[in-house]
């Protein structure tokens, strides 16, 4: 690892200015994601921003059937946060399915979401749950957000404060976890609005899509049977040592219905 | 029958307790020095250059910008160092660092000693080497076709051979084929076992300390240094001998220390390329060098499980004798020979325990490839035939309309007696192993009985305590130790066994204790230094109870007589009612009569002066047949072991949850139940690892670069956490052998066999399909649970379902 300077800004304006006096700096919430990056040389900051001391990017509130999470709240705060767990219990379960318990300590909604793993869990639910990303300037709908492998629209000196999430009828997830570092070989969100149902699927492919053809067999019938036999596509999906491509197809298919199943 | 001469625990006051690992303190606070905590004055990091291609003719290395960086001290290539060597002494094929060609990615071309890591690893990066690229060659099968078109992987040493082949075997015992035919059912099978490493937690590491002149004086006039090399090694022994041999070094000046060392497995059971380079580099920069290996670099170093591709054909009668046997085994070796001419015998010798088997046949080759080299891992050479042998008994029974068990125990060996292959077989507990597995397990309620998705299999096995013979052909004993008690009361061993975390120098301690009546903690454990202590082979075959703790015995006893003659000829009593224990010497009629142990040791040093005991052990000799190869896989003992695995399989996604591990193991006695239960567990743990989880995948061509390891990582390699480990249950066997010390066997390799086939027949008890390939990992159990469900197979099995009698068709089981 290159060595770096850190600063602790206590503002989102402090943490920007801070961040556009040196080249190459990047903001820096949990470390979760970034250090391991640091330590494989695939990231080499020159200076790391830290985020950990702006009370702006914290807080759970109800807003009119929105559940709005500040970008800096951990995984340990939202799995455990009874806000959360009575409006969206499948997000809190979300929340605390990520890692182990020193990652949730450690990580954010925030750094998740900015990151966009293509293995990680929130961009299941953002997605899924039709939510909307808050940042310092703007609002950007989760489907406009999450645009591939690491891709996202943010800016770099963007800053995510927040996550809208609206409350949903019921929800559901369920994942295949890598075994070693629980990130999903195959996640699947689903969301139920009345007659609007929402299928995202995370770990499975290049970055969190939706499973339409799923989506339009639960709006006619709302049940795990309606999804028997049913799978995506492998082509495009992800093939690695842990899972093929078909495999990974197929445990699509069987998460989605255990994620209908675990809608309350 | 294997109760018989059964000593009642009062016989012992430590032997059969449990009790502390006498490093246990020190290794749980963190005390404990492990090689990489070692520090010297002016000590420099070393860093090896590794091959970036599989095979590769060296055509030229230029070390010069890499000599001129600042803060490097020394470069090294395979030129300085052209000697080659291997643990046996029959196949030497490595070098140091290679000399004129690399044969797998990871081959150590060069290295560096450099003021820190950091410059070390840029020094590398200034290396230019040359390379002429090679086919190479992947798969056994086709280095097996290789015709010498392009360069086999290591020179053949006729003419007309294939250099990819490093030993064939062939043995044949009884009418191998005339008993097959004559067979009511023989079964077929393929299988294949995946390759596995040992992940100790510690990385190899290596010191080495040059000192020109060193003191030494020759009669030529010239002085030669000495050499000392700590390392993480499990066989220090054959390490001296090597040092001394590859860097034409006067073994006498030769010193090699080992610390503690954290795990090994088989994993460092032969030398290394570090040892080498940390020696050579330390003898051209006069300072101590230091190298530890990356993990990735454990990886690439290897020498872990071979991958086994069985066939099988086993016979029976249609009351459930079998009746004869053959097998076909190729072992992907890898690049180098490493102990691989004994795995290639392992492979089909082993076997022949604890079922009575009429004839057997195996032929058995070992071939070269272009990937990292495959040795030793915990149960050598045996783990893998064992696997297919057992799921071939589970397919037997099945056709026999048997319980598995019950197929078991109508073949039993027995004990006080030979194999096909001729091995003497003494204790044997391994009935006893498979009523404790059915009694815990609850196996007659609940076999075939459970609900589809959830099984019960069974397994057994047995295994070597120790290998009859050295590596090196010597008359010497196997292991020595040396005792001497002082006027405190306290006794020093000085034992030359490697403790690697198995818990050896805690057995010698305990013996001690024992015999010399001292309080535990009276007992001193020098060890792990070739100028100190007698030399005992290593930690190896599970060789280390049974040898250096009867040498151990031998070395107290001797000491215990002195003591109680001296004490004795003080009381006026026969020397025979003089007891030593609990810190005291006492007249066994009438105990209160008693002095304490420092006394009596005190009484002894005045009659007898300076007292020092020496001990030894070699093996019995008279244990095997006369024929080529009779002797590898003869031991003066064998442990047997008998699994039951509960599982329960989700049949849409392909994972399999293993609820539960019953392992009995007939340890003849346990010394310490505790360190057998923890061997037991442990065992047992790494064969549901290697079951469930582990792959040794190299990419190929079209996915990167052809022989990179795919997960050369504990990320993306796969063990399992404690997290992931199902509950286990030891059940120790005592049989009480009648050499081991006071009555002990091997415990630490034994019992991971038979956790693979217990695992898969338990998931054919579940759903009904064979895994015969490795590992049951989640996508490979989904595709065989596919493949049953098209052929509509996918159910519960049923016992006794009246099939009629069994034809002597041989049912085909298909590979994957
Ligand atoms: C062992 C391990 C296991 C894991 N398992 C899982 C898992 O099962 N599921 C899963 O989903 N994830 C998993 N993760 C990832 C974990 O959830 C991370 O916490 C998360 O991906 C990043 O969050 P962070 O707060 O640590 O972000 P950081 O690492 O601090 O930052 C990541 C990136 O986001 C940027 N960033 C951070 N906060 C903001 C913000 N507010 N606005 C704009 N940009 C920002 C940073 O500049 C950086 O580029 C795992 C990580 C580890 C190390």
């Amino acid at each position: 690892m290159e060595d770096f300077a850190f600063h602790r800004p206590g503002s989102v304006a402090e943490a920007q200015e801070t961040l556009r006096g040196t080249e190459d700096s990047k903001f820096m919430a949990g470390g979760q994601s970034l250090i391991p990056l640091m330590k494989l040389d695939m990231a080499a900051p020159g200076a790391v921003v830290s985020l950990t001391g702006i009370d702006e990017l914290r807080g759970i509130e109800q807003q009119d059937g929105s559940l709005v999470i500040g970008a800096g709240m951990t995984h340990s705060e939202v799995a455990e946060s009874d806000d959360v767990r009575n409006a969206i219990s499948a997000l809190a379960g979300l929340a605390g399915s990520i890692g182990d318990p020193q990652v949730r300590n450690r990580g954010t909604l925030g750094g998740s979401v900015a990151h966009a793993d293509p293995a990680a869990d929130y961009p299941a639910a953002l997605v899924a749950l039709g939510a909307t990303v808050i940042t310092d300037r703007r609002e950007i709908a989760a489907e406009d957000f999450f645009q591939g492998m690491f891709e996202t629209p943010l800016e770099t000196d963007e800053v995510i404060t927040s996550v809208r999430f609206p409350v949903p009828d019921s929800a559901g997830y369920s994942k295949f976890p890598n075994p070693a570092s629980k990130y999903a070989i195959a996640g699947v969100m689903v969301a139920r609005n009345g007659a609007d149902v929402k299928v995202a699927v995370t770990g499975a492919g290049t970055g969190v899509f939706r499973a339409t053809a799923f989506e339009e067999a639960l709006a006619g019938d709302f049940s795990a049977g309606a999804l028997d036999g049913a799978s995506v596509s492998a082509d495009g999906l992800v093939s690695d040592t842990d899972a093929s491509a078909e495999y990974r197809a197929h445990l699509v298919g069987v998460m989605a219905r255990r994620a209908v199943e675990a809608c309350g | 029958m294997s109760n018989n001469g059964r000593k009642i625990k009062s016989d012992w006051n430590l032997i059969g307790t449990p009790m502390r690992k006498v490093e246990g303190l020190d290794k749980s606070t963190g005390r404990a020095l492990y090689t990489d905590d070692l520090v010297f004055p002016g000590m420099l990091h070393g860093k090896i250059l590794r091959s970036p291609h599989p095979h590769a003719r060296i055509v030229s290395i230029d070390t010069s910008s890499a000599e001129a960086l600042d803060g490097v001290h020394g470069v090294v290539t395979g030129q300085d160092m052209p000697t080659t060597y291997g643990i046996i002494p029959w196949t030497p094929d490595e070098y140091p660092l290679c000399v004129d060609r690399v044969r797998y990615v990871g081959d150590g071309v060069a290295a560096v000693a450099a003021v820190d890591e950091d410059t070390a690893l840029r020094a590398l990066e200034l290396i230019e080497v040359e390379y002429e690229e090679l086919p190479a060659f992947f798969d056994p099968f086709e280095a097996l076709e290789a015709d010498g078109s392009t360069p086999y992987v290591h020179e053949p040493k006729k003419a007309d051979w294939n250099g990819n082949v490093t030993k064939k075997v062939h043995l044949e015992f009884g009418e191998v084929d005339e008993l097959m035919d004559g067979s009511d059912a023989v079964v077929e099978g393929e299988y294949f076992f995946e390759g596995s490493t040992h992940t100790a937690i510690e990385p190899h590491c290596a010191i080495g300390l040059w000192q020109a002149g060193g003191g030494f004086q020759r009669q030529d006039g010239e002085s030669s240094g000495k050499l000392t090399v700590w390392s993480a090694t499990q066989v220090p022994h054959y390490l001296h001998r090597e040092l001394a041999r590859v860097l034409e070094v006067d073994q006498a000046h030769v010193r090699v220390l080992q610390p503690l060392v954290g795990g090994a497995f088989g994993g460092k059971s032969e030398p290394f390329d570090l040892e080498f380079c940390v020696a050579k580099l330390s003898m051209i920069t006069g300072r101590p060098v230091k190298i530890l290996y990356t993990r990735e670099e454990v990886f690439y170093a290897h020498r872990g499980r071979h991958p086994f591709h069985m066939k099988y054909r086993t016979g029976a009668t249609a009351a459930g004798k079998l009746t004869s046997v053959d097998a076909e085994i190729v072992l992907d070796g890898g690049a180098y020979a490493s102990f691989g001419l004994v795995t290639t015998y392992y492979a089909g010798q082993l076997l022949c325990a604890p079922y009575e088997m009429p004839a057997y046949r195996f032929d058995s080759t070992r071939v070269y490839t272009n990937k990292p080299a495959c040795g030793p891992k915990r149960g050598h050479g045996s783990v893998q035939p064992r696997f297919a042998f057992e799921v071939q008994i589970d397919k037997l029974s099945e056709r026999l309309d048997l319980d598995p068990i019950e197929f078991r125990r109508l073949n039993f060996i027995g004990s006080n007696t030979r194999t096909i292959n001729e091995l003497r077989v003494t204790s044997n507990g391994f009935m006893e192993c498979l009523e404790s597995v059915e009694r815990e397990s609850a196996w007659k309620d609940r076999f075939r009985k459970l609900p589809f998705g959830c099984g019960l299999g069974v397994a057994g096995s047995t295994y070597i305590t120790g290998t009859n013979y050295p590596i090196y052909p010597n008359d010497m004993p196997q292991s020595g130790v040396q005792m001497q008690v002082d006027r405190s009361g306290r006794v020093a061993v000085f034992s030359g066994a490697s403790e690697i975390g198995q818990g050896c120098d805690s057995m010698v301690a305990y013996i001690a204790a024992e015999e010399l009546g001292v309080p535990l903690d009276y007992v001193r454990v020098l060890r792990g230094d070739t100028d100190f202590t007698p030399v005992d082979l290593g930690a190896y075959s599970s060789r280390v109870t049974f040898m250096v703790g009867n040498a151990a015995i031998d070395a107290a006893r001797k000491l215990r007589g002195m003591v109680q003659e001296a004490v004795a000829e003080e009381w006026d009593v026969k020397p025979g009612e003089v007891l030593l224990a609990g810190g005291l010497a006492l007249w066994a009629p009438d105990t209160e009569r008693q002095m304490h142990v420092k006394e009596a040791f005190n009484l002894a040093e005045a009659k007898f002066g300076t007292l020092g005991s020496t001990g030894s052990y070699n093996t019995p000799k008279d244990v095997h047949g006369e024929y080529r190869g009779a002797t590898i896989g003869a031991s003066p003992a064998y442990s047997f072991t008998a699994h039951v695995a509960e599982v329960e399989v989700d049949v849409e996604t392909g994972i399999v949850d293993v609820k539960k591990i019953w392992v009995a193991h007939d340890c003849g006695r346990a010394l310490n139940p505790v360190l057998v239960e923890g061997q037991m567990e442990g065992s047992a743990y790494m064969g549901f690892g290697e079951a469930l989880m582990e792959e040794q995948v190299f990419k190929d061509a079209e996915h990167g670069r052809a022989g990179l390891h795919d997960a050369p990582s504990l990320l993306d390699y796969r063990i399992p956490t404690s997290l992931d480990t199902p509950e286990l249950q030891s059940l120790i066997v005592e049989s009480i052998d009648p050499e081991g010390p006071y009555g002990a066997k091997e415990a630490g390799e034994g019992p991971l066999h038979p956790s693979i086939p217990a695992i898969a027949n338990a998931i054919y008890d579940a759903v009904g399909v064979r895994m015969d390939r490795l590992p049951f990992s989640p996508p490979n159990v989904w595709r065989a649970l596919e493949a049953a469900r098209e052929a509509d197979t996918l159910r519960k099995p049923i016992l006794n379902p009246g099939a009629g009698a069994p034809t002597s068709t041989p049912e085909l089981v298909p590979g994957d």
